[in-house]
């Protein structure tokens, strides 16, 4: 970042503004949060859509705004005397809290705008934003924990709205049924990852990071710690939708409501690969980890075989939703070579590979949330759910379907959108790490999902309706969100460049410390 | 202001007639908007680029030349990393080469009036819209002060040749021939792009002279081969070897834009294209374009005999090969375009000889006479209602008298008649030529010895199509009553006549010779230009670095030599063709007739190698393409939709079965893992 | 000798001793059925309906406040512990009083927008609607 270091060093290390502040970001979302239950508080049953998510936007808007502030100023970051570490070390704040507060700050936002159209006339919207906001918050703080005490607490403060977000449509069947399968299963990965804690615990006796690292360096119990390790993984795994803690995902995709649908395959997983890289690599980081402990592998394991389920079973779907659902899997499986594309000691490439991880998932945010909310702006036109139900839909709404193949064709790589360089660092940075079978292995899956993700931009712009369109309205939030989406999603490829610099730089501190 | 910062507009006006043309063309189809289809804005443009690049000539002389960068559009940071730049470079080459292509430009336009209008042609607009991007990118060119730029600028005067040829698009012939030209200079220009960035991989910079902080490049080659060679990437090779190699890959798009052997090809068909464009493009202006590039970088050339003797000899061979072919044909136009190949063959010979000034000074009196001989002919054409064969002409000298004196006058230029334009420089590019094969470098003498026989050629052929167009009996029912020009077909021809006759007063080498007398200017003119860009540099290099020495050896003769040649030639034809009704002599060629005919089956050789190589490779791609590349995207969907489909059905949507199957996913790691990692021991 | 060895056997012995021991009851045992052994049991009532009935879900609000507050006393619990003597050795009161109060309040908020929403409001569950309904006619 070229802003002026000047008033970097005035914030929190320089005594302009007290420590506490640099959790700003994840302040912001909580107190929106309390906010939205007050106003629903004083009167329960308003249907006063605009005041709801109007502050929801507006927090998450001041969220994003306190992130990027701080990111230019260099808040926490090596710069201006590196991470600040507040509340016994069980929170961090340092670029990469940042970097992924602002991602799920600009998708809560996306999601709010969105959610103005998509609820208008259901009951409880007051609960929806709040818990919305909660998750939100949860997710900013797995951002920044520091110990594996506030990882879980954090991923279970983001966890539980969700659960309650899949099941929002209480007459929906699909809805709720998702809801509880979601709810079974992370009771399930949480049972395991804090099993997985216990374990670590056990042979390390803290759950500070550091600590956790030092210790893990000299303990003999390497069988029990491995265990511990990979437990903790698979937490993180069912997070992020990883196989074969994805069984959840394609079913609360579908069933939850669309803009929730974007904000978990977006934020949500964004979320899981947020602690997941910094618990393995401050707390099992890989100079000091005990030989046999090879997470590594575990990683590329799971990324290869995350990626190719999930683009090959998305290329088999009837239903756009399931496919999102699907490829948001696959996207899962790129994303993890940011972890399964290490190397031991101290190499430079391992920041770069991390940080295009990141970044990725920085423009994933964008085009993910966005090609949810053209769902979700199908479903309030009362469009049918397959691909067919879809032909010819351009002529009705070219702007939005437009917005549309552009997210369809960004995801697949194509370099219309931001998803084209992500990608391209992505493998590239694994390239140059050594692994060019991960990079090949993407690639191909690559051009695999430019199949599917050309099958919707087929049937709205080159197939003939089957059937007439009722479009009854142009729902001005839906619109505004997806436009948003299309508007960051494009953006992102000429200015990409900040971003991956940012990102890259966030994780080669990680790496640093 | 000073008068430099208006070069830029020079060529900002013919491109801004150009939006106005074809702003015109698309908003305003079939709407008469512009008067006169276009032509008074380009008219307009290149009267006002005349005057600017005039005062540009004269600004030259008297504060000497200017280079400056206009826009960085991509530069690196740090060490090790090039800066890419538009800049304007007007020294005395270019100075000069502005003024010669505005002129020729003006005169094309002011014709145009008189062969498209009033003609009645449709498409105008877009004629004209052609025109001025034309002017505008060839001027473009003129200025470029680094290699890139010059070769961005090469290509979109390519562009703009392909649109002009196929103006006629619904004609079978012009796309055909468009398609041709641009393919074949295509050819050449790949080469030239693989230099540019040779260059730029070797040096760094494209820049022709140093400016604010970058180097240029021939100044680097120079230090180079002569010691210090600092910051220079040879890859591996010997710093003379690579430079030949960088100089023949550059050379590739020169052959090409210049209609050199074996690259000619595309000329004569060009002639599809309207003949003012014959006349502005293909003659004059954007065929010297690869010439004027070998001028402009001749710092760099000047280093490198080996190099040089190649252009000498392609140069050479090029004009003595054309002008055979010259012989036979029927068509005006024909005979034109194998002329226009045969004298950038002299031109060639000339840099590749030394005759660094030569070789510049041929290239401006060729401007003049070449493209009044294709007015002239258009003007012919106009008058036989575009019937081009030479053979239902005849007796034209007393119907168009203009026409016929301008023209006489440029054909005694081309033939290189005393005391014409192409005299005094033909004679001057065989005169060093033969003074440096003389000085140790024999192999130029073979150069010289085609180059010279060329002459010959040059003669006959010139004036058996005077005859057989003006002379003699009318053969045709239209030759007797042909339709007449007006002033603005005049006008630019005898402009042009005068300048054919008197522009070789410019460099009156022998004269001085003789006389003592300080007349030989434009001589004078190149020695002036800046330290690393003037004639003396570039002879002194040549001398130095390449080793040419020029013998002692009297201009007189070479020039009786030469002048006796063409008179020769010119007799022949006159003893065969001056007749009332000229027979056709070419039978007594025998078999040579169709071999001179058929080009020398350049044509068909070329398609053959184009079939059995290109098609060959293009097959073997394809089979590639399809086999490996769509067997291999085919295979892996085919693949991944049946998998795919084997994966949903894990999904049975029974949450206990998700919970089963997670905690055996979970168990099978721990246990390979385990295993792998030795936890359990 | 590997530890592994012994959990694995310790394992074994944990699966098999409750295996084994309700074998052989199976075996043992004689085999009388009869209705009273599989009603259901209420410490001597007479069981009416099934077990299978739904549970009003008031019920769980209040649980779950119940759990809210429950944690909020063991929060506050420690907190009064040390209150008196942190103020005494000298730490400010905004940082003694304040955090905790900012706490309780984060948790007022939601207790009044669970109140506002109904949560402690102890509606007629249409059960005991009907039931009494039945027992007026």
């Amino acid at each position: 970042m070229s802003l002026p270091s000047v008033t970097a060093t005035l914030l929190q290390s320089g005594g302009a503004l007290p420590e506490w502040t640099a959790l700003a970001p994840t302040l912001a979302l909580a107190l929106t949060a309390l906010a939205l239950l007050l106003v629903d508080s004083i009167s329960p049953e308003t249907k006063n859509n605009a005041l709801l998510a109007g502050t929801t936007a507006v927090g998450s808007f001041v969220s994003l705004a306190f992130s990027g502030w701080y990111l230019a100023a260099g808040t926490g970051q090596s710069g201006t005397g590196g991470e600040i570490v507040l509340y016994g070390e069980a929170l961090v704040v340092d670029g990469m809290y940042l970097f992924f507060s602002a991602i799920f700050a600009s998708v809560a936002a996306m999601v709010a705008i969105a959610s103005y159209d998509y609820l208008a006339g259901k009951e409880y919207q007051g609960e929806f934003y709040a818990l919305t906001m909660l998750a939100a918050t949860g997710m900013t703080l797995m951002a920044s924990a520091n110990s594996l005490a506030s990882a879980f607490v954090a991923l279970e403060l983001a966890s539980l709205p969700s659960y309650a977000l899949v099941a929002f449509l209480k007459k929906n069947k699909g809805s709720v049924e998702a809801g509880l399968k979601y709810f079974l299963i992370g009771a399930l990965s949480s049972a395991i990852f804090v099993f997985g804690i216990s374990l670590v615990y056990a042979v390390t006796g803290s759950l500070l990071f550091s600590d956790v690292a030092e210790a893990l360096g000299e303990t003999e119990l390497v069988g029990v710690a491995g265990v511990g390790v990979l437990m903790i993984a698979g937490g993180f795994a069912f997070k992020t939708a990883s196989v074969p803690f994805h069984f959840w995902a394609p079913e609360a995709y579908e069933g939850a409501p669309a803009p929730i649908s974007g904000f978990l395959s977006s934020a949500s997983k964004a979320a899981g690969f947020a602690v997941a890289f910094r618990v393995f690599v401050e707390a099992f980081s890989l100079s000091a980890i005990p030989e046999g402990i090879n997470w590594v592998i575990l990683f590329q394991i799971l990324a290869v075989v995350t990626m190719t389920l999930g683009n090959f079973a998305a290329a088999t779907q009837d239903t756009v939703k399931r496919m999102l659902a699907y490829s948001s899997i696959g996207q899962a499986g790129y994303v993890l070579i940011g972890l399964a594309a290490l190397a031991g000691g101290a190499s430079s490439q391992n920041g770069d590979v991390m940080g295009a991880a990141m970044a990725h998932l920085f423009v994933y945010g964008f085009m993910n949330t966005g090609a949810f909310l053209f769902i979700a702006l199908t479903e309030h036109w009362g469009i049918g759910r397959t691909f067919e139900d879809f032909n010819g839909l351009a002529s009705k709404a070219p702007m939005a379907c437009a917005a549309m193949a552009l997210f369809m064709f960004s995801l697949a790589g194509l370099p219309v959108g931001g998803g084209f360089f992500s990608k391209y660092f992505l493998f590239a940075n694994a390239v140059f790490a050594g692994f060019w079978w991960l990079a090949a292995l993407g690639a191909i899956n690559s051009a695999l999902s430019l199949f599917y993700y050309s099958r919707v931009v087929k049937a709205m712009w080159i197939e003939d309706a089957t059937s007439e369109f009722e479009i009854r309205s142009k729902p001005v939030g839906l619109y505004a969100g997806i436009m948003i989406a299309a508007v960051g999603t494009f953006l992102l490829l000429p200015a990409f460049g900040p971003i991956i610099e940012t990102a890259q730089t966030a994780a080669s501190a990680l790496f640093g410390a | 202001m000073a008068a430099f910062d208006y070069a830029p507009v020079i060529v900002l006006l013919p491109f801004l007639s150009f939006l106005v043309a074809i702003g015109t063309a698309i908003f305003a189809r079939g709407k008469n908007v512009l008067p006169k289809g276009g032509a008074l804005p380009g008219i307009v443009a290149m009267a006002g680029a005349l005057l600017l690049s005039i005062w540009m000539f004269v600004t030259v002389e008297a504060q000497g030349a200017y280079d400056q960068t206009l826009y960085t559009w991509a530069s690196g940071p740090g060490e090790g990393t090039f800066t890419l730049t538009f800049g304007v470079l007007v020294d005395q080459l270019s100075a000069m080469m502005l003024v010669i292509v505005t002129l020729v430009s003006l005169l094309v336009h002011v014709f145009s009036l008189g062969y498209m209008n009033d003609e009645d042609e449709t498409g105008l607009p877009r004629y004209y819209a052609g025109l001025g991007l034309f002017s505008a990118s060839m001027l473009g060119f003129v200025v470029a002060d680094n290699l890139l730029m010059a070769f961005m600028f090469f290509e979109l005067v390519g562009l703009c040749s392909w649109l002009l040829i196929g103006f006629w698009f619904r004609e079978p012939g012009p796309p055909s021939a468009a398609k041709k030209a641009f393919l074949v200079t295509r050819f050449g220009d790949y080469f030239f792009l693989i230099g540019v960035v040779a260059v730029f991989a070797t040096f760094g910079t494209s820049q022709f002279s140093p400016i604010g902080g970058m180097e240029a490049f021939p100044v680097l080659a120079e230090e180079a081969l002569t010691g210090s060679a600092e910051g220079i990437n040879t890859f591996g090779f010997d710093a003379a070897t690579w430079f030949n190699i960088v100089g023949l890959l550059v050379l590739g798009g020169v052959v090409g834009k210049s209609a050199q052997f074996p690259l000619h090809t595309w000329l004569p068909d060009a002639m599809e294209g309207p003949t003012p464009v014959s006349a502005l493009i293909h003659a004059a202006t954007m065929v010297a374009a690869g010439v004027f590039l070998v001028a402009r970088m001749y710092g760099f050339y000047a280093l490198i005999p080996t190099t040089l003797a190649i252009i000498a000899f392609i140069g050479g061979f090029t004009a003595l090969f054309a002008a055979t072919m010259g012989v036979v044909k029927r068509e005006i136009k024909q005979v034109l375009a194998y002329s226009t190949i045969s004298q950038y063959g002299y031109m060639m010979l000339a840099l590749g000889g030394g005759g660094y000034v030569a070789a510049t000074f041929h290239l401006m009196t060729h401007a003049f006479f070449k493209a009044l001989l294709f007015l002239g002919a258009g003007s012919v054409i106009i008058a036989m209602h575009h019937n081009e064969n030479m053979w239902d002409m005849g007796g034209l000298k007393e119907r168009m008298p203009v026409t016929y004196y301008t023209f006489l006058s440029g054909s005694l230029a081309l033939a290189g008649i005393f005391p014409f334009a192409g005299f005094w420089s033909k004679d001057e590019v065989l005169y060093e030529t033969l003074v440096h094969g003389l000085g140790g470098s024999p192999l130029l003498l073979a150069a010289y010895a085609m180059g010279l026989l060329a002459v010959f050629f040059t003669g006959f052929y010139t004036f058996r199509m005077v005859l057989l167009t003006f002379h003699g009996e009318p053969r045709s029912e239209t030759a007797r009553n042909p339709h007449g020009v007006r002033w603005n077909v005049k006008g630019p021809l005898v402009v042009l006549g005068v300048l054919a006759a008197t522009a070789g007063f410019a460099n009156l080498v022998p004269v001085e010779k003789l006389t003592g007398a300080n007349v030989d200017f434009l001589h004078d003119w190149l020695y002036h230009g800046p330290e690393t860009l003037n004639g003396e540099h570039y002879s002194t290099l040549l001398h130095d670095v390449a080793g040419y020495t020029a013998a002692d050896f009297s201009v007189l003769i070479s020039a009786a030599v030469s002048l006796g040649m063409a008179l020769a030639g010119v007799g022949l034809a006159w003893m065969l063709y001056n007749d009332p009704s000229p027979e056709e002599h070419t039978a007594k060629l025998g078999a040579v007739k169709d071999l001179w005919y058929h080009n020398y089956y350049q044509d068909e050789f070329q398609v053959w190698l184009a079939e059995t190589g290109g098609l060959g490779i293009a097959r073997g791609s394809d089979k590639f393409d399809q086999g490996v590349v769509d067997g291999v995207v085919n295979g892996v969907s085919s693949v991944s939709l049946f998998s795919g489909s084997r994966v949903k059905r894990v999904q049975t949507g029974v949450v206990s079965n998700y919970a089963a199957l997670l905690t055996l996913g979970v168990v099978v790691l721990m246990v390979a893992l385990g295993l792998y990692g030795g936890w359990f021991l | 000798m590997n530890p592994w060895i012994a959990i694995g056997a310790l394992a074994v012995m944990g699966v098999g001793i409750p295996l084994g021991m309700m074998a052989v009851s199976a075996i043992l045992r004689p085999s009388v059925p009869e209705q009273g052994k599989s009603a259901i049991y209420e410490s001597g009532e007479i069981p009416t309906g099934t077990t299978r009935i739904r549970f009003n879900i008031q019920y769980y609000m209040v649980a779950l406040l119940f759990v809210i507050f429950d944690i909020e006393t063991v929060l506050i619990f420690p907190w009064t512990v040390i209150y008196r003597s942190a103020l005494e050795s000298g730490v400010g009161l905004g940082k003694v009083l304040f955090p905790m109060l900012l706490f309780i309040g984060i948790l007022t908020m939601p207790l009044v927008w669970a109140w506002r929403n109904g949560a402690v409001e102890w509606v007629k569950s249409p059960r005991a609607t009907s039931r009494k309904v039945e027992g007026e006619s």
